[in-house]
């Protein structure tokens, strides 16, 4: 009597949504074995992430804020990652978006709030669906690896920002820190009723509502879904592969555009360093949490928010903030190790049979 | 002129770190793994290098907790990746989130504490006296020099050796060693834990050598560079030296020029070795399409033996 590991499609609606919140309480555990062990306490410690996170109003104000370029970026690397390419770029998008909003806000100052804001976020989009397609058209033509150059874009787009602030557009009225001219006050944006939150939340939930509409139910995200499944077949067929990926990560930079142009006229009201704020990798770990699927990427983001604004809330206390992190990326590990442990099951038999079952994820291409 | 070596041999010092990291990620990556961890890595690496320095006086003390440290979070990616096949981009940059919320955490207390202890520079004999030369390369610590050892000892292993091609065979066609006897796994978990030693060396050598500090975010994005650097160098080890005395001297060569109070605009200078490697890249690229760079075949791709029993 053998038993052997067998490779399983149908794992099962329970243990799929079991998965995820075992991992939450487990990395919740794990972050109060690490507080006790450097003899902080943990119900304090918890107490205070909660409430300034989900548990009280001015809180979940704050979490909806970061939860916005949060989505906007796992939008983006959701999109690309329909037609299997990665966009590990989004933080660069972010910050070339930026830079082109900005350079709107200061040539139009005279402009009236709503058609400012319209074209500081034309420009944005467009900025960094740009710098998106510096990637996608060799990616595209000849197969040079994406992951690769948008991740060299970024420090490119960083340093670009960085040099645009301690150069031409500095403020030369703020010593020590190099921030760009404040913006015009028209360039803000719109705050929701009495709340701290701006109208950035709808942005955001808007083309998730979009992205998730063209991605499910129309024609052309059908032809993504299934040129992206099996890129080889695709390309064989001549399907338009090249096309495809040129155009998501248009779109998947564009997206990331707008989370770039949000940071910008809803918090800083300057370009500065720091803008990005790592939204473009924490969008990546978003978007794969999430399954590639617009609705989790809702919640997943949302979620992230909370730890990350929880643990700034802990500085107060006098336990390090960090923990938000080493729980976050505990949370992460318990749920990548659970869906890979979840997709075998141990079986006991006497013969062989052969699985079958295809991969989880499509086979990324080497090339 | 002096400014020019002294920008050169400070390049030197700066160039180990990264050095160290990148020679660890291109093992792991000949291996067909990518670690987009070493951030979290160097991190990890420099405080706990820090910390045992501190409370050791013992510099090589330090430096193996340090190496210590990285491998141990090397491991932590080597079973995700290898063992239980996640996504491996996803995992190195959680495995950089988890380095940089720990490396916080353990150092929280020891940002002002001092190091009684440093590494001391020794002049080699005959070759520090050379001309320029002799400034630029050979009037350092021992671990500038043990940096250039190990990158030539992993040259010569990687090309030359038994071990080596089977580390090139996990990266390039795992399968077919798989079925000429070669033990995948085992190669890639050494291959991706050897990594993790090399980077928290790297990180040990910013915080116990080079700052003699510790504060947040101390390598301030070196890890990414290693990355950077890995490909720069097209995956062969041999140029991962060039690479990284290039990265060091244009890091050297801001701080100098600000020193100086000159006002060029130091983010283009940092911006030229990515502009240059995504032009000669995407050259290469378009003229061979095979050859891909050097690229390893199989990197990023999880190895799976069918039906595991």
């Amino acid at each position: 009597m053998a038993s052997r590991f067998e490779k399983r499609t149908d794992v099962g609606l329970a243990t799929r949504i079991a998965v995820p919140i075992l991992a939450v309480v487990g990395g919740l555990a794990a972050g109060a074995l690490i507080l006790v062990l450097g003899s902080h306490n943990v119900g304090d410690a918890y107490s205070a992430m909660w409430d300034a996170s989900f548990g009280t109003s001015r809180g979940f104000e704050q979490t909806l804020t970061r939860a916005t370029p949060l989505l906007l970026t796992g939008l983006a690397v959701t999109a690309a990652l329909r037609m299997n390419v990665w966009n590990i770029g989004a933080e660069g998008q972010m910050a070339m978006a930026a830079v082109g909003a900005t350079f709107v806000a200061l040539h139009a100052e005279s402009m009236a709030k709503l058609p400012l804001l319209l074209l500081m976020f034309a420009a944005g989009a467009a900025a960094a669906a740009g710098w998106a397609l510096i990637a996608a058209i060799p990616r595209a033509w000849v197969g040079l690896n994406e992951i690769i150059t948008t991740l060299f874009l970024n420090y490119i787009a960083l340093l670009q920002l960085s040099a645009l602030i301690n150069g031409p557009w500095k403020d030369p009225t703020v010593v020590g820190f190099a921030y760009s001219k404040p913006l015009p006050p028209q360039a803000a944006l719109p705050f929701i009723g009495t709340t701290s939150v701006t109208v950035g939340i709808y942005i955001a939930l808007g083309v998730a509502l979009l992205l998730g509409w063209m991605l499910n139910r129309t024609r052309l995200g059908f032809s993504l879904t299934i040129t992206g499944g099996n890129t080889r077949a695709a390309e064989y067929l001549r399907l338009g592969v090249g096309r495809r990926i040129i155009f998501v990560f248009a779109l998947s930079g564009a997206i990331a555009g707008m989370a770039g142009v949000i940071q910008l006229t809803a918090s800083s009201g300057r370009l500065q360093e720091g803008l990005t704020g790592n939204y473009g990798y924490t969008g990546i770990l978003v978007a794969f949490l999430a399954r590639r699927r617009v609705g989790p990427t809702v919640v997943v983001a949302l979620l992230f928010a909370g730890l990350l604004n929880g643990g700034n809330a802990l500085q107060a206390t006098g336990i390090p903030s960090s923990i938000a992190q080493i729980v976050q990326a505990i949370i992460i590990i318990f749920v990548l190790a659970g869906e890979s442990l979840s997709g075998y099951r141990l079986r006991r038999t006497s013969s062989a049979p052969t699985a079958t079952a295809g991969p989880l994820r499509p086979a990324e291409e080497a090339s | 002129m002096d400014f020019w070596i002294d920008a050169l041999s400070t390049g030197v010092v700066l160039g180990t770190p990264l050095a160290f990291a990148a020679i660890g990620e291109l093992i792991a990556e000949r291996g067909g793994v990518i670690n987009l961890g070493v951030e979290g890595m160097m991190l990890i690496g420099a405080v706990v290098g820090f910390v045992t320095g501190v409370n050791t006086d013992s510099v090589p003390l330090a430096f193996a907790a340090g190496a210590a440290a990285g491998g141990l979070l090397a491991l932590v990616h080597a079973l995700m990746v290898v063992g239980l096949r996640v996504n491996q981009i996803v995992m190195g940059l959680t495995l950089t989130v988890l380095g940089t919320g720990l490396s916080s955490y353990i150092g929280a207390d020891y940002g002002s504490k001092p190091l009684k202890h440093d590494l001391g520079t020794v002049d080699l004999p005959l070759l520090s006296s050379i001309p320029w030369i002799g400034r630029i390369f050979f009037r350092h610590d021992v671990m500038v020099y043990l940096a250039g050892i190990v990158v030539v000892a992993v040259a010569l292993i990687v090309n030359r050796t038994r071990v080596g091609l089977w580390l090139r065979a996990a990266g390039e066609s795992p399968a077919a060693a798989d079925a000429a006897g070669v033990p995948i796994f085992a190669v890639r978990y050494v291959a991706v834990c050897l990594g993790g030693v090399l980077a928290g060396i790297g990180g040990a050598y910013l915080s116990v050598v080079y700052t003699r500090s510790w504060s947040d975010q101390l390598t301030a994005g070196r890890g990414w560079i290693a990355v950077a650097l890995v490909i720069f160098a097209s995956w062969r080890p041999l140029l991962i030296l060039p690479g990284a005395l290039l990265f060091g001297f244009i890091d050297a060569l801001n701080f100098q020029l600000q020193a100086k109070g000159v006002s060029v605009p130091s983010q283009y200078l940092s911006m030229m070795p990515y502009v240059f490697t995504l032009v000669v890249l995407t050259v290469v690229w378009t003229r061979q399409r095979t050859r891909n760079w050097g690229m390893p075949l199989a990197l990023g791709v999880p190895y799976e033996r069918e039906g595991r029993s």
